[in-house]
């Protein structure tokens, strides 16, 4: 089995695309991914409160896509109100450092991050560069939140393993569109295999770089069964029934 | 056949790792490519006499094409260094701005991109239309655009219009439909395959070439037959 956990749905402003649920399914299908976490593209870009009430929408029938609600820390008090709407519909949450603008060391992001953990949800929350050793201070601090370093810092790949000695309660997730050679094994050597997830950033980029990557890294059974499907199933606790 | 126009041996100052041609050669027979276009790091940070004397030595072991790095640091030193080319019959040049520190920009870049024009050289340019472009244009250049990221594509496709020297390389092309946006906008003879192999996750691209919908010629266009075309034939 195959649990992506960074994935999105809607249109991207890059290139033409449909940005529907059909299109998730057609990559997925073309990669064997099973199960498929998505946030809202809208959310991330433009309008959170628009997008996840358009995502809900857009997979409520499909049990293959699993929403992650999109939070923006610089407006927390329509973030609650929605989550109190939607709640049931969502696994976690994602947080973008970047469009948000809120570096992962904020004060803000503290702040959403104790309205995941009040609420039980994980948080992918988008990494670069050294931001990441920020990210895990922030987890730290925060009783309860569990949070994914999505894109593993990016090119600061380097400072994942130190990353994960700051908390228990911080995940690694590695998809890249500059996937250096090496970098998923050189990580795994050094950390437990339960802190990494698999995500493709898919539709955004094609799963092919982040199937690309771990193949290069030559996972033992243990780990791919971790790696790919498990630690997704129980940080997310995902009914796969 | 597979061939690669963007493979380097040296060691990369930023990440401090090496890789000598026998572990190119490793790394480019596990992900079954056949060969490619060869620079140096050396040339293109340090000495560009040892060091293409160092791509072209092992270029020449493994049946790959040799590329003359230039430093744009030495723009006198580059037109020697271009001569050098040319008198070897290299046809091959790359140019690395961002790694040299020499802003897109620069009137050096526009100068010496005619002067390689002129001299009938292909340009391998890390960078993308967005950072280095403006130095490329209206020149009758030909260029490989060896970080061109999706998010800009649709740049490289305005521009490849009135451009038919502009090529790009496949490695940061990595969303879905990329290749195919870029088929039908600017065709098959505008996209080699280029992975970086052993410094970049080459199964990443090598991937997307095995799950594009490539009709058998551009299949082939893009492994192989557009670098063959500016490298100047066979390697």
């Amino acid at each position: 089995m195959i649990v992506d956990v960074h994935g999105h749905l809607g249109p991207w402003f890059f290139f033409p695309s449909e940005g529907t649920a059909a299109e998730n399914l057609r990559v997925m299908d073309a990669y064997g991914i099973d199960i498929q976490l998505v946030s809202s593209v809208e959310a991330v870009t433009y309008d959170p409160v628009a997008g996840n009430a358009a995502l809900a929408e857009a997979i409520g029938d499909e049990p293959r896509l699993r929403g992650l609600f999109v939070i923006d820390p610089r407006d927390l008090a329509a973030a609650e109100q929605q989550l109190d709407e939607l709640r049931g519909l969502f696994v976690g949450v994602k947080i973008h450092t970047h469009y948000s603008a809120t570096p992962a060391g904020s004060p803000a992001m503290a702040d959403a991050l104790r309205l995941c953990a009040d609420a039980d949800l994980p948080a992918l929350v988008h990494t670069w560069g050294t931001e990441i050793l920020d990210l895990a201070d922030t987890v730290a601090s925060v009783p309860g939140a569990r949070a994914i370093a999505g894109h593993m810092g990016g090119p600061a790949w380097r400072l994942a393993p130190e990353a994960l000695t700051r908390t228990d309660r911080l995940w690694l997730e590695p998809c890249y569109s500059r996937p250096d050679a090496g970098r998923v094994r050189w990580v795994l050597d050094r950390i437990d295999p339960q802190r990494m997830l698999f995500g493709t950033d898919s539709t955004l980029i094609d799963p092919a770089l982040a199937f690309g990557a771990i193949r290069a890294a030559h996972l033992s059974a243990e780990e791919e069964r971790l790696v790919m499907s498990a630690n997704a199933i129980d940080l997310f606790d995902l009914d796969l029934s | 056949m597979i061939a690669d126009c963007d493979l380097l041996i040296g060691r990369e100052i930023t990440s401090g790792l090496r890789q000598t041609p026998e572990q190119l050669a490793g790394q480019l027979a596990q992900a079954a490519i056949d060969g490619g276009a060869l620079a140096s790091l050396r040339a293109l940070q340090f000495d560009v006499q040892t060091g293409n004397d160092e791509a072209a030595g092992a270029a020449l072991r493994y049946g790959w094409w040799p590329v003359y790095g230039i430093d744009l640091r030495d723009p006198l030193g580059a037109e020697q260094e271009m001569d050098r080319a040319a008198d070897h019959g290299v046809r091959l040049l790359r140019l690395a701005p961002g790694r040299q520190e020499i802003a897109g920009t620069a009137p050096r870049l526009r100068i010496l991109v005619r002067r390689a024009t002129e001299l009938g050289m292909t340009l391998l340019v890390e960078g993308s239309t967005v950072d280095v472009g403006t130095g490329m244009l209206g020149l009758g250049a030909s260029v490989v655009f060896l970080d061109q990221h999706f998010y800009d594509l649709g740049e490289f496709i305005l521009l490849a219009r009135d451009e038919p020297g502009f090529h790009v390389s496949t490695r940061l092309l990595g969303s879905p439909g990329a290749w195919e946006l870029l088929l039908e906008h600017a065709g098959p003879e505008r996209l080699l395959l280029g992975t970086r192999a052993g410094w970049f996750e080459e199964h990443a691209v090598l991937d997307q070439l095995k799950g594009s919908p490539l009709a058998p010629e551009e299949r082939e266009l893009i492994a192989g037959g557009n670098l063959r075309r500016l490298a100047g034939g066979s390697s």
